[in-house]
C-alpha cells in the first residue's frame, strides 16, 4: 500500500480511538496513572529531593515531615527519593521482560497457528513446559547458576511470559485462520507469512497490547517479589521489592518504611490494570463492529 | 471418557520427563564441583575423588540422569551436600508446613471468589457490583508479601493476637500450628480471590448472552434459576482454567510469603539451599514442585471433561 | 369469529431515540398460523420478544398487547415466568446454540414441566418422552440422556421445539426457525410445527424472510417494513392481489429472473476450462480409542464432472452433502486424497503454491457472508486488490489504482469507494465489492458458495443480475454453489446434484428441476419454498 495511504489510515484510526478512550473512565484513570509514575521515573534521572547513595545515620529512621514527606531508612537516606529511583528499576525490568515475552512469544504462537499439525503440537506442549514452571521458581534456577541479579530477574520474568504471549497469539490466530478473508487472501496466492503479517497481525494486534498491560503489571510484581527475597535487583540500587525487605526488619519500630514503597506497587499496577482494562474496552471490536 | 484421560496422562509423562530434564541440565551446566563443595577447600584430592565416586559423580551424565529418576520415583532423592541427611527427610519436614498453607490459601480463594463473583454478575452495573470490582481491581494490584507483612504488623506486633512468624509444628496441638499459618494463608489467598471473582463475574457475563440462557428464560425459568442451573456450571469452564493457573502462582507466592513468616516450609528450604550451593536439594524441590503444577493441571483438564461433555468422546 | 388468543394493538418500541417499531397491529386466532414477515431491521424479531417480554433493559414500550385475558405490557416478571413456557413457547433461529452444551436433552424439556406443573421427576421424564416422540425423536434412537452435541442441526430444533411445546401453550412464537437448516430440513420442521399447531389447536406466529415459507404455511400475513405495518390480511388475498406496493416488491424479488442473454446458449464452444476427474476427499474419523479412529469420513467420493468456458453451473445439495469441501479443492485451497483436478491444462491438484499462481489468477471465489469475507482492519482497496499479487508483473500505482476503479465500476460501485472501511457498507454493497474483488485480475472462472443466501431479497434480485451481466459481458464462467434451487435456476446453465459426497444427478438446469430422475434430486425440488406454487395451492382450497 502506498505510503500516504497508510498514514490516512493511521489518522483516521486514532481520531476514533481517541474519542472512544477518552470517553472511557477506566482507560482515563488508568493513562494518567500510568503516566504519572513514567514521569517520575523519568524525574528521578535528573533530580531526587535528596541523593540516594548519600547516608546520613544522624537522621536514620525520621517518622514523616516537612523535610522528609515520607521519612528516612535506617540508614538515614530519603523514602521518597529511594521510591523516585526504584520506579526505574520496576519499570525497566518489567518491560524488557514484556518485551522479550512478545518478540518470542508472537512469532512462535502465530507461526504454531499457520502451520497447524506437529508444529503445533509440539510448540504448545513446549510451552506447557515451561509454564510448568512458576516464574519464581525458573528465577530460583536462574540465580542458583548465575547469581542473584536484575538482568536474571530479566530473563527469568521474560522466559515466563513467552509461552503467554504465545498462548494468546496463536489462540486468536487460529480463530482467524477459517475466516472468508483469510480465504479469499489464500485464493490470491499469498502465502502464510504474508497472510500473517498483512491480515493476521494488524488484527490481533488490539489484543496483544492488552495482554502486553497485563503482563506488565504482573511484572511489576514479580520483580518486587524477586528482589524483596533477594534474587532481583541487589543493594545499594534502590528498588520497591528491597525497600519492603528492609522495612520488615524495622517493623516494629518504624512502620512507615513500608507504607510508601507499598503504595508505589499498588499504584504502578492499579494503573497498568485499570490501562488495560479501558484498552479492552476501547478496541474491542465486538462493540465496533456496526450491523 | 477414559482414553482422554489415558491421553492427557501421556502428555503429563512427557512433560514431567522433559521438565525433569530441563532441570537436570540446567543444574550440570553450574559450575563447582558438590564433592569438593562437601569436603571444603582443605580436602585432599584423593578424599575428593573418593567422595566423587561415593556419590557417582564419576559416571556419564545419561547414567546419572537415570539414577536420579529412578532413585525419585522409588523415593531416593539423594542425599544433602550440607546437612548430610536424605533429601526425601528434609523435603517430608517441609512439605507438612508448605502443603496446608497452599491448600488453606486455595479453599479460601475459592470460597471467597466464587461468591463474589455470582454476587457481581447477578448485579451487573449497579453500584454494589461498581463497588466489589473496584475492590478487586484494588486486591490485584497489592503484591501479597507487602500484605503480609501489614497483617503481621496489624495482628501480630499491634493486637497481639497471633505469632509473628515462626511455626511451632504439628506436634504440639493442631490449633498452634494452624493459628501459625492463617496469617499467610489470608496473605496469599486474597489477591488470588480478587483475580479469580473477576475471571467468575466475566465469565458468567458471558453465558448470560448465549442463546440458550433466552431458551431458558422462554421456558419461565425466573432469573435466578437461569443463573443457577444453566449459565453457573458452563461458566466454571474459563473458572477452572484459571484456578489451574492460579495453582503455579499460589506455589510461587508460598515461597516468599514463607520467607515473611519465617516458616520452615520448602521454599525456605530451597533459599538456604542454594546460598549454600546445595544443588541436589534444589534440584528435587523445583521438579517436585513442578510435578505438582503439571499433576494439577491434569485435574483441572480432567475437571473440564467433567463440566463440559463435548469434551468426553475426544 | 371468536375472541383472538394473542391481540397486538398500536405497539411502538424504542431504545433510545432509535424507535425500532411504530404502532405495530397483529392479532392470532387459536389454531392459526400468522406470518409476519420482513426483510433485516423491519423489527419482526422485536415485535416476538416484546410479546415474550425479553426485551433489552433499555427498551421502552407503548401500546397494548392482550394474550388470553392477561396484559402483558402490565404483568410483573413473576406473571410473565408463569406464561413463558406454560402459555406461550418461542422457537429460535439458531439450533445449534439455543441448547445448553452441559445438560442432557431431556433435563432440558423435563425442565419446563417440572417447573411449571411442579410433578415429580419421574412424570416429568414421562411427559418428556412423550413429547420428543411427538417431535420425532423417539427414544429408542434419542435417549434422554443425549447431549446436544450429538445431534444434528433439524434434530436440535426439534428439541426446542419438544421444549417450546411440552406444555400445550395457545401460542408459539418461532423465530426464522428453519433459516439455519438446509431446504429439505425446513420442509421438515415446517411439517411438524404445521401438525403442532392442528393436534393442539394453538396459535403459531412465523416470522419469516421467505415469503415462499409464508405463502406456504400461513393463514394470515401480516408483512413489516422498518417497524411498520405495510399490509396485513388473508395470504392468498395478499400475495395474489399485491395491492400494496412493497408487497409488490417484495414478491417481484422473490421470484425475480434476472435478464440474461446467454441464458438459453452458453458462448464460447466446449473446450473444458476446469476437469475434475474421480476426486474424492476423506477426513479422519473421530478418536475412539487411546490409539484407535472410526472409520474415514468421505466427505468426497469419487466426483467427476467438467466445466467449459463460459458456462454456469451450479452445485446443489443438502448441508453435509460435500459441495464446499468440492468447492476448497477445486480453489486448490484443499488437496483431494485422491483424484485430479484441471484447470485450464494445468493439474492443479497436484502444484505446489508457486506453481499454482498462473491458475489462481484465472479463478477467483465469492464466499456466502458478506460480513466476514473481508478484513475489518483493511480500507476496500486493499481487499479489492489483493488478487493482483498473482500479476505477472508489480503493477505502478497509477495501473493499480485504475484496475480497481475499473473493478468497481464494473459491479456499479464508485472509485472513491475504495478509500472506505468494510464496515461502512451494506450487506449487499459488501457483496458487490466481494465480486469486485473476484474479477480484478479478469479470471475465467469465479466459484461462488452460497452468494446470496445471507441476503435481503431485493438484494438478492441485484446480486443475481450483476452475475448475469457479467457472463453476458466478460463471458465469466461460474461454479455456483447453493441449497436454493431458484438460485440455480435463475443464474446456471447445467446443474449438478450431489448427496454423501456423490454427484447423483446432472443435466441441463431446466431439464433437471422440470423432471428429476434420481430420488435425492425429488426431494430437494419438493421441499424448497416456492411463492408460486405456494399461492396456486393456496387458491386451490
Amino acid at each position: 500500500m502506498a505510503q500516504g495511504e497508510l498514514i490516512a489510515t493511521e489518522h483516521e484510526d486514532w481520531r476514533h480511538f481517541l474519542r472512544k478512550a477518552l470517553g472511557n473512565r477506566s482507560f482515563l484513570a488508568g493513562a494518567t496513572i500510568t503516566l504519572f509514575v513514567v514521569a517520575v521515573a523519568l524525574v528521578s534521572f535528573v533530580w531526587t529531593p535528596y541523593d540516594v547513595t548519600k547516608l546520613v545515620i544522624a537522621d536514620r529512621l525520621q517518622a514523616p515531615s516537612s523535610a522528609h514527606w515520607f521519612g528516612t531508612d535506617h540508614f538515614g537516606r530519603d523514602i521518597l527519593s529511594m521510591t523516585m529511583v526504584g520506579s526505574r528499576n520496576s519499570i525497566a525490568v518489567a518491560l524488557i521482560a514484556v518485551g522479550i515475552g512478545m518478540a518470542l512469544g508472537v512469532p512462535l504462537g502465530t507461526f504454531a497457528a499457520a502451520r497447524r499439525g506437529l508444529t503445533d503440537e509440539v510448540l504448545m506442549r513446549a510451552s506447557d513446559i515451561v509454564f510448568a514452571f512458576p516464574a519464581l521458581l525458573s528465577a530460583v534456577m536462574i540465580t542458583a547458576i548465575f547469581g542473584p541479579g536484575a538482568v536474571n530477574a530479566i530473563i527469568a520474568i521474560g522466559i515466563f511470559n513467552v509461552p503467554v504471549f504465545a498462548r494468546v497469539a496463536r489462540g486468536a490466530a487460529l480463530a482467524l485462520w477459517p475466516r472468508e478473508f483469510i480465504l479469499a487472501a489464500r485464493a490470491s496466492g499469498k502465502g502464510a507469512g504474508l497472510i500473517t503479517l498483512q491480515h493476521i497481525l494488524p488484527n490481533i494486534a488490539n489484543l496483544l497490547l492488552v495482554q502486553g498491560t497485563i503482563q506488565f503489571s504482573l511484572g511489576i510484581l514479580a520483580e518486587a517479589g524477586l528482589s524483596y527475597v533477594g534474587l532481583g535487583t541487589q543493594p545499594p540500587a534502590p528498588s520497591w521489592g528491597r525497600m519492603l525487605f528492609e522495612a520488615q526488619t524495622m517493623m516494629a519500630i518504624a512502620p512507615h518504611m513500608a507504607i510508601v514503597p507499598g503504595l508505589a506497587i499498588i499504584v504502578t499496577v492499579l494503573g497498568l490494570n485499570l490501562l488495560g482494562d479501558g484498552l479492552r474496552d476501547v478496541l474491542d471490536p465486538r462493540l465496533r463492529r456496526q450491523r | 471418557m477414559l482414553s482422554y484421560a489415558l491421553r492427557r496422562s501421556l502428555i503429563v509423562l512427557i512433560t514431567l520427563v522433559a521438565a525433569s530434564a530441563i532441570v537436570f541440565a540446567v543444574l550440570e551446566i553450574v559450575p563447582g564441583d558438590p564433592a569438593r563443595l562437601m569436603l571444603g577447600m582443605n580436602a585432599t584430592e584423593d578424599a575428593v575423588q573418593a567422595l566423587r565416586q561415593q556419590m557417582g559423580l564419576d559416571q556419564s551424565v545419561a547414567v546419572r540422569y537415570v539414577a536420579w529418576i529412578g532413585g525419585m520415583l522409588t523415593g531416593d532423592f539423594g542425599r544433602s551436600y550440607t546437612y548430610a541427611v536424605p533429601v526425601i527427610d528434609l523435603v517430608r519436614e517441609r512439605l507438612v508446613v508448605s502443603l496446608p498453607l497452599a491448600a488453606m490459601a486455595l479453599v479460601l480463594s475459592t470460597a471467597i471468589a466464587i461468591p463474589v463473583g455470582v454476587f457481581s454478575a447477578a448485579r451487573r452495573g449497579t453500584a454494589a457490583d461498581t463497588g466489589v470490582m473496584a475492590a478487586t481491581q484494588l486486591g490485584i494490584a497489592i503484591p501479597n508479601f507487602w500484605f503480609a507483612i501489614l497483617l503481621v504488623y496489624l495482628f501480630a506486633i499491634t493486637l497481639r493476637l497471633v505469632p509473628a512468624g515462626g511455626f511451632p509444628g504439628w506436634q504440639g496441638g493442631v490449633w498452634p500450628a494452624l493459628s501459625a499459618l492463617i496469617l499467610p494463608a489470608i496473605a496469599l489467598a486474597l489477591p488470588q480471590a480478587a483475580i479469580l471473582s473477576r475471571v467468575t463475574r466475566s465469565a458468567l457475563l458471558d453465558v448470560l448472552g448465549e442463546d440458550y440462557i433466552r431458551t431458558a428464560r422462554a421456558k419461565g425459568l425466573p432469573s435466578g434459576l437461569v443463573l443457577r442451573r444453566h449459565a453457573l456450571r458452563n461458566a466454571l469452564i474459563p473458572v477452572l482454567t484459571i484456578l489451574g493457573l492460579q495453582f503455579s502462582f499460589l506455589l510461587a507466592g508460598t515461597i516468599i510469603i514463607e520467607n515473611v513468616f519465617y516458616l520452615p516450609g520448602l521454599g525456605r528450604l530451597v533459599f538456604q539451599a542454594i546460598t549454600q550451593r546445595d544443588l541436589i536439594v534444589v534440584e528435587s524441590v523445583v521438579v517436585l514442585l513442578v510435578a505438582t503444577v503439571v499433576i494439577v493441571n491434569f485435574l483441572v483438564d480432567l475437571a473440564y471433561a467433567w463440566a463440559d461433555p463435548r469434551l468426553r468422546r475426544r | 369469529m371468536s375472541e383472538p388468543v394473542l391481540d397486538i394493538e398500536g405497539l411502538s418500541l424504542a431504545i433510545g431515540r432509535h424507535r425500532i417499531l411504530k404502532g405495530v397491529d397483529l392479532t392470532v386466532h387459536a389454531g392459526e398460523i400468522v406470518g409476519l414477515v420482513g426483510e433485516s431491521g423491519s423489527g419482526k424479531s422485536m415485535t416476538a420478544h416484546a410479546v415474550m417480554r425479553l426485551l433489552p433493559h433499555a427498551a421502552s414500550v407503548t401500546g397494548s398487547i392482550r394474550f388470553a385475558g392477561n396484559d402483558l405490557l402490565a404483568a410483573d416478571e413473576t406473571r410473565m415466568c408463569d406464561l413463558r413456557g406454560d402459555e406461550i413457547g418461542m422457537v429460535f433461529q439458531e439450533p445449534m446454540t439455543a441448547l445448553n452444551p452441559v445438560k442432557t436433552i431431556g433435563e432440558q424439556v423435563a425442565e419446563g414441566i417440572r417447573l411449571h406443573r411442579r410433578v415429580g421427576r419421574a412424570e416429568a421424564e414421562d411427559r418428556t418422552r412423550a413429547m420428543l416422540d411427538r417431535v420425532g425423536l423417539p427414544e429408542s434412537r434419542f435417549p434422554l440422556s443425549r447431549y446436544p452435541h450429538e445431534l444434528s442441526g433439524g434434530q436440535r430444533q426439534r428439541v426446542v421445539i419438544a421444549i417450546a411445546c411440552a406444555l400445550h401453550p395457545r401460542l408459539l412464537i418461532a423465530d426464522e426457525p428453519t433459516t439455519a437448516l438446509d431446504v429439505v430440513l425446513q420442509a421438515q420442521i415446517l411439517d411438524l410445527l404445521r401438525s403442532l399447531v392442528a393436534e393442539d389447536d394453538m396459535g403459531l406466529i412465523l416470522i419469516s424472510h421467505d415469503l415462499g415459507v409464508v405463502a406456504d404455511m400461513a393463514d394470515r400475513i401480516t408483512i413489516l417494513r422498518e417497524g411498520a405495518v405495510q399490509e396485513a390480511g388473508e395470504t392468498a388475498k395478499v400475495l395474489t392481489e399485491q395491492r400494496h406496493p412493497y408487497t409488490r416488491q417484495l414478491a417481484e424479488a422473490s421470484t425475480h429472473v434476472p435478464a440474461w442473454s446467454n441464458a438459453g446458449t452458453p458462448p464460447n464452444g466446449d473446450r473444458p476450462l476446469l476437469e475434475v476427474i474421480d476426486v474424492s476427499r476423506h477426513f479422519r474419523g473421530h478418536r475412539t480409542g487411546l490409539f484407535s479412529r472410526g472409520e474415514a469420513v468421505r466427505a468426497v467420493d469419487g466426483v467427476t464432472f467438467s466445466i467449459a468456458s463460459g458456462h454456469s453451473v451450479a452445485l446443489v445439495g443438502q448441508s453435509g452433502c460435500g459441495k464446499s469441501t468440492l468447492a476448497r479443492m477445486v480453489l486448490a485451497l484443499d488437496k483431494p486424497t485422491a483424484g485430479a483436478i484441471r484447470f485450464d491444462g494445468m493439474p492443479i491438484s497436484s502444484l505446489g503454491e508457486s506453481a499454482l499462481q498462473p491458475a489462481r489468477r484465472e479463478m477467483q471465489v465469492v464466499f456466502q457472508d458478506p460480513y466476514g469475507s473481508f478484513d475489518p482492519r483493511k480500507k476496500i482497496g486493499h481487499s479489492v486488490a489483493e488478487p493482483l499479487h498473482l500479476s505477472e508483473r508489480r503493477l505502478t500505482r497509477p495501473e493499480r489504482r485504475e484496475r480497481i476503479a475499473a473493478a468497481l465500476l464494473e459491479v456499479g460501485m464508485q472509485p472513491d469507494d475504495a478509500r472506505k472501511y468494510p464496515h461502512e457498507f451494506s450487506g449487499g454493497q459488501r457483496q458487490r465489492l466481494a465480486i469486485a474483488r473476484a474479477i480484478i485480475t479478469r479470471p475465467k472462472l469465479v466459484v461462488a458458495d452460497e452468494p446470496v443466501s445471507a441476503l435481503d431479497v431485493s438484494i438478492r434480485a441485484q446480486i443475481l443480475d450483476l452475475f448475469a451481466r457479467l457472463n453476458d459481458d466478460l463471458g465469466l464462467a461460474f461454479l455456483f454453489i447453493t441449497h436454493d434451487l431458484t438460485v440455480a435456476r435463475a443464474i446456471t446453465h447445467d446443474v449438478m446434484v450431489m448427496d454423501h459426497g456423490k454427484i447423483v444427478e446432472t443435466g441441463r438446469t431446466g431439464e433437471v428441476l422440470d423432471n428429476p430422475q434420481d430420488e435425492v434430486t425429488r426431494r430437494l425440488i419438493a421441499a424448497a419454498p416456492d411463492l408460486e406454487r405456494a399461492i396456486a395451492k393456496r387458491m386451490a382450497r
